[in-house]
């Protein structure tokens, strides 16, 4: 039954509009772009010399048995076993170690990075995005989903307070760990405007599998109003949703900026209405959904940390049209 | 077929204690625990180079005084362990239990020593990663010397009551064997821990 | 301290299970009529006595046997193998279906786990050890292994340690980090019960049974092979077994170390990974790796002597390139300890670093390469015998390249990034380690079947699974590379219905089950032919090396007597020439192998070695004891340290008479 209506929600979200399919083969980065050309290159040399090599193997074999068995001369022999076993293997190994170095380099390379500084949080098991301004500061905070504006470099810096996650938005950037006591950086540079999955990819327990989110490229204009949106405050128009939202302990994890709720746990839900996903990036946004997740998240997501809530239906309604109102 | 004897084995010996495939055992034993001490000692170092301080600040490193004694103790006791191999080779069994007994003493000693040193450190293993490399090192080389002395006790016991032969000696020589590894083996362990720390 | 003991409990008449010959009539059992290798009949069964395993469920715990004790491992390991066989179609059932519930995230982490962990600890392993210890005392012509006893104790800490580690599933104990268990994921913090204990504890105590069958592997290939085989004249597979062996030795201390950290941090608070009071997480990766590389290689290494042998018996040439080939595996061996930070290229270290390793990795293909192109310059020109054996050779063949062609990419690091932690790495270490080592397994298990048994497996049956299992094989891993490419990680419990994975995932669930009926075909061949497969024969398949020389099961002593060689290829030889040398002057009221120089093998001693006993099976049930009390308490330690001593005390006290020569 979970799978039905989980099913039947999740084809909603297809309609949505994620162009995620593809992913490192669909690259809308350029470092993406050149790893996918450094793989195919590879996987092209691979087919090739599968099939010398198995073919060299069938007919060394000699599955027709044709003629009498005889033995190859001593030096083709050896000539084989080095061009195949020596030379051929040689030419890979630098091959691979040189363009490992150069497109390592680029990739992996600041090249210049224009873009935001954003803070990525792994947590138990979502993401949370900071935006921060040249000193440091924290301008927004959001979570699952993360907006880049178009042709910047944005500059990711990556930690995690809990176990170790790894960041991969496949269409964009390799991946890399946000490791406990540790910073990592990564660049991610979107060439066009787009929407794109990204799924943590180190395991990091119970809910690795959908601890999924969503990168959003805009053009630097709008990348601009978004952020801007986003440091907003949210303005209270609907203090009965607030109050249930206060009275069966929403606000002991989530913060509302701009209200009295500021609890660290869960994400930040200031302007949650914006967001196009809930419950990492794994079911639509919509206000059925939403009241899905509050009363029965374990049925989505079985040990996630949010406890889930029954409240009276029209506290729920209250409640679902406080969390419509954070835009 | 014809089948031919190319090899007669009647009068080789059967006792060759210093070239006995269980001598080579214990220097594969050796080789596997020589490998865990190099893994703790890297992973010390992984520590120190990953920490801001090291020892933590208000931290001292461990006194020099009763592990420099034992570094001299456990050579010692590695002689008088040679000296009963010598007694044991020549067939004077007296040698043999006195030397075994003597190494036995000697051991125990160090590992008072020991105590009284590790009573002496200025950490708890919960308190920093320092504290615990520090005491997991400390223990497995105390576990080390403790299993040395009750395997040559029983190798005492064994020679006190006149079982070993000049031919019959294995299991002084591979004891003999683990010992000067269990005395050698304090030497990185000591350089690393009382001296890293300072000189680094 | 010493091994003086003679044997006792020996004097029983009967062939017991050591031989499976069935009862023995009154007089004495067939195969001994007529004496053996110039060996008088009366003299031939008064050895075979000597070497007996006494029958009888109790004598079993007292039976020392390479033989017994290399069958017991095979037979073990291939119970572990299907049960985490069955644990990997449970996940597959569940990947089938996009946000399916046959298993939810708790038991699918739980099975992901003990898979992994089963399938390399408890199978590929420990079916090493068992090939190499079955094997190589036949194939250098010893009576037995160096340490026999050792041998048992290694068998029965497996046994505990694995059904421990296994039983903890239907209990919910088990571990759910993954089969590199990272911290802190592993850490006391984030996942509290018992599970992670289960999974310190059971490995170290496994490891320690690896680490006695390398010892033991390595002396006994170095002090007992029959005067004659000189380093040269070693059977590739024996020089596999003993890189192998050496790679243990090195390699698992570092998994010791580290799980003994963890365990430490579990237990008694110590700090070594916790960031928060200067410990760190990537120590654990650091440690782990540098034993989980080599692993890799571990298990690969043996399989090499596999495939070489096979593909010398199956185109009765020596093979090309001997010293080629033995360079190459000691290559492998050696560099397989410089690659460990491939499996971090995501962590954030410097990628100058990196580059190094990056290298390093891709210079594997060499000595790999160097070998296939052996292999393939023997059979050049052969008139090859297809049976099965050679049928899952070939296989290997094909499954391997394409594996080590993936492994070549992945050690790119930029490409590395991408697809690192996906089913592309998944679809890349089962190309590797199925490929690179099960199917190197199967063919043995058919090529040596007739000698541990005295029966031929099935050809047909053999044909048939061969297939499936290649067909299966492709099918089930072949398309987890486009759904890593397609942003796939691994270790997920399910996929969103968008992502577009479905297809994909249900090819490969439907491979899975192929790939089972496989390997079920064969596990049921092996049953059958146990009782109903055609006689084999001393030397079924025309094999060079010695462990054709002997019956079908080998005699409890192995060799009537041991040989003398002059080649590499002594049972050649010795059908060539007419003519067998032999070892003469070795006592047959008690167990003597002869011991030779470790270079060029000349004799220079007598091993006498023990008889059945019950010890080694008491010691490794106290140290289960100790080790199992570690899951609990910290004082186990202390504990299970002074009564393991007390146990092996009583071990190797020496038991009156004493012996004089």
């Amino acid at each position: 039954m979970r799978v039905c209506r989980l099913a039947a929600v999740a084809s909603a979200f297809a309609l949505a509009g994620c162009d995620g399919a593809g992913g490192v083969l669909a690259p809308a980065s350029p470092d993406a772009r050149l790893v996918a050309s450094l793989g195919w290159w590879m996987f092209a040399s691979a087919i090739f010399v599968l099939i010398v090599t198995l073919g060299l193997v069938l007919v060394g074999a000699n599955l027709h048995r044709r003629g009498e068995p005889r033995r190859i001369s001593f030096r083709a022999s050896v000539l084989l076993v080095v061009a195949g076993g020596v030379a051929a293997p040689l030419l890979a190994i630098v091959a691979v170690a040189i363009s490992g170095v150069v497109i390592g380099d680029e990739v992996e390379g600041p090249g210049g990075a224009d873009g935001p500084w954003i803070e990525v949080r792994g947590e138990l098991w979502w993401w949370e995005f900071r935006y921060l301004d040249e000193d440091g500061e924290v301008v927004a905070v959001t979570a699952n989903e993360l907006h880049l504006p178009v042709g910047r470099r944005a500059r990711l810096r990556l930690v995690s307070d809990n176990v170790i996650h790894s960041f991969w938005a496949p269409n964009l950037q390799g991946k890399t760990d946000l490791i406990p006591g540790k910073v990592n950086l990564l660049y991610a540079e979107p060439e066009t405007p787009g929407t794109w999955r990204g799924q943590c990819a180190e395991f990091c327990g119970l809910q690795h599998g959908l601890m999924g989110f969503v990168v959003v490229a805009e053009p630097p204009g709008d990348f601009a109003r978004w952020l801007a949106a986003q440091a907003e405050p949210h303005r209270v128009t609907e203090p009965e949703g607030l109050a249930v939202f206060d009275r069966i302990g929403c606000a002991e994890c989530h913060t509302v900026r701009g209200t009295s709720a500021d609890g660290e746990d869960g994400p930040d839900l200031t302007h949650l209405a914006s967001r196009q996903t809930l419950a990492a990036a794994t079911i639509p946004n919509s206000r059925g959904n939403l009241g899905g997740w509050i009363t029965s998240t374990h049925t989505i997501k079985p040990g996630a940390k949010m406890p889930s809530r029954i409240p009276e239906p029209e506290d729920l309604h209250a409640l679902l049209d406080f969390l419509e109102s954070l835009e | 077929m014809e089948h031919r004897i190319e090899v007669d084995a009647a009068e080789l010996s059967r006792f060759a204690p210093h070239d006995h495939p269980l001598w080579w055992g214990i220097l594969g034993a050796v080789a596997i625990e020589a490998a865990v001490v190099a893994n703790l000692l890297t992973s010390y170092f992984y520590l120190a180079a990953q920490a801001e301080a090291w020892p933590p600040d208000g931290v001292d490193p461990p006194a020099l005084l009763w592990p420099t004694l034992v570094l001299f103790v456990l050579p010692l006791s590695s002689l008088t362990m040679w000296w009963a191999g010598k007694g044991s080779d020549a067939g004077r069994r007296r040698q043999l239990a006195l030397g075994v007994t003597a190494s036995v003493g000697l051991a125990s000693l160090a590992l008072v020593f020991r105590s009284i040193q590790i009573a002496e450190f200025d950490i708890r293993w919960d308190e920093h990663a320092y504290g615990s490399i520090l005491w997991a090192v400390t223990g497995f080389h105390y576990t080390h010397v403790v299993s040395a002395i009750v395997g040559t006790a029983v190798v005492a016991v064994l020679a006190w009551r006149g079982y070993f032969t000049p031919e019959r000696q294995l299991g002084v020589v591979v004891d003999t064997l683990y010992w000067y590894f269990v005395a050698g083996v304090f030497l990185p362990i000591y350089l690393v821990l009382y001296w890293a720390p300072r000189l680094l | 301290m010493t091994d003086a003991t003679a044997p006792d409990g020996t004097r029983g008449r009967g062939a017991g299970g050591a031989r499976g010959h069935g009862a023995e009539p009154e007089g004495l059992p067939d195969y001994v009529r007529g004496g053996r290798d110039g060996l008088g009949e009366a003299e031939l069964a008064e050895l075979e006595r000597t070497w007996q395993s006494p029958p009888g469920f109790l004598a079993w715990f007292t039976h020392v046997n390479h033989t017994n004790i290399g069958r017991r491992f095979i037979i073990t390991s291939l119970v572990f193998f299907a049960l985490a066989g069955l644990l990997a179609l449970a996940m597959r059932l569940q990947l089938a279906q996009p946000l399916n519930d046959v298993l939810g995230p708790e038991a699918y982490n739980q099975v992901m786990t003990v898979h992994g962990t089963a399938m390399m600890f408890l199978f590929a392993i420990p079916a090493m050890e068992g090939a190499a210890i079955y094997l190589a005392p036949l194939m250098v012509g010893a009576r037995d292994m160096a340490f026999p006893r050792l041998n048992a104790f290694g068998y029965y800490v497996y046994l505990i340690g694995g059904t421990v580690f296994f039983l903890s599933l239907p209990f919910g104990l088990a571990p759910d980090a993954g089969w590199f268990n990272y911290v802190p994921l592993s850490s006391k913090e984030f996942s509290a019960g018992y599970g992670i204990d289960v999974w310190t504890t059971m490995i170290t105590f496994i490891e320690v049974s690896a680490l006695t069958a390398a010892v033991e592997l390595i002396v006994t290939i170095l002090k007992l092979r029959a005067p004659g085989m000189s380093l040269d004249r070693m059977p590739i597979f024996v020089w596999a077994v003993l890189v192998m062996s050496f790679m243990i030795l090195f390699a698992m201390p570092s998994v010791i170390v580290a799980s003994a950290l963890l365990m430490m941090d579990r237990l008694v608070d110590t700090a070594f990974f916790d960031a928060a009071l200067g410990g760190s997480p990537l120590l654990w990766q650091h440690l782990f790796w540098f034993f989980g590389h080599p692993e890799v290689y571990i298990i690969l290494v043996p399989a090499l002597g596999i495939v070489t042998s096979i593909v010398v018996t199956f185109t009765r040439r020596s093979v090309f390139g001997y010293a080629a080939l033995v360079l190459a595996i000691v290559g492998i061996g050696m560099v397989s300890f410089g690659l460990w930070v491939h499996h971090m290229y995501t962590t954030g270290l410097p990628l100058m670093g990196r580059s190094f390793f990056m290298a390093a990795s891709a210079m594997i293909a060499i000595p790999s390469g160097v070998q296939v192109y052996c292999w393939i310059a023997t059979m050049w020109g052969a008139r090859v015998r297809f049976a099965t054996p050679m049928l899952f050779v070939l296989g290997f063949f094909a499954i391997f390249i394409a594996g080590g062609l993936t492994g070549v990419m992945v050690a790119s690091v930029p490409f590395d990034r991408q697809v690192h932690d996906s089913y592309f790495v998944v679809a890349h270490f089962h190309y590797v380690l199925v490929g690179g080592s099960v199917f190197p397994l199967l063919a043995g298990l058919y090529y040596w079947f007739p000698k541990a048994t005295g029966r031929m497996m099935s050809e047909r049956a053999g044909r048939w699974s061969c297939g499936l299992v290649f067909v299966g094989f492709n099918l089930a891993f072949f398309p987890m590379h486009q759904l890593g490419l397609e942003g796939m990680p691994r270790r997920v419990y399910t996929y969103l219905p968008e992502t577009g994975w479905t297809l994909l995932n249900q090819l490969a669930t439907a491979g899975s089950a192929i790939l089972a009926l496989g390997f079920a075909i064969t596990l049921a061949n092996a049953a059958l032919s146990l009782r109903r497969g055609a006689p084999a024969g001393d030397d079924p398949w025309d094999g060079p090396t010695l462990e054709w020389a002997t019956t079908s099961p080998p005699l409890n002593c192995n060799f009537a007597r041991q040989a003398v060689v002059q080649s590499g290829n002594p049972v050649w030889d010795r059908r060539r020439a007419e003519v067998s040398a032999h070892v003469g002057g070795l006592r047959t009221d008690r167990r003597e192998t002869i011991v030779t120089t470790v270079l060029d093998a000349r004799p220079h001693a007598v091993q006498v070695l023990p008889g059945p006993t019950p010890w080694p099976f008491v010691s490794a049930l106290v140290a289960s004891a100790a080790f199992l009390g570690l899951i609990f308490t910290p004082w186990a330690y202390v504990l299970g340290f002074f009564a393991a001593f007390v146990t092996f005390v009583l071990w190797f006290w020496p038991r009156r008479p004493w012996r004089e020569d």
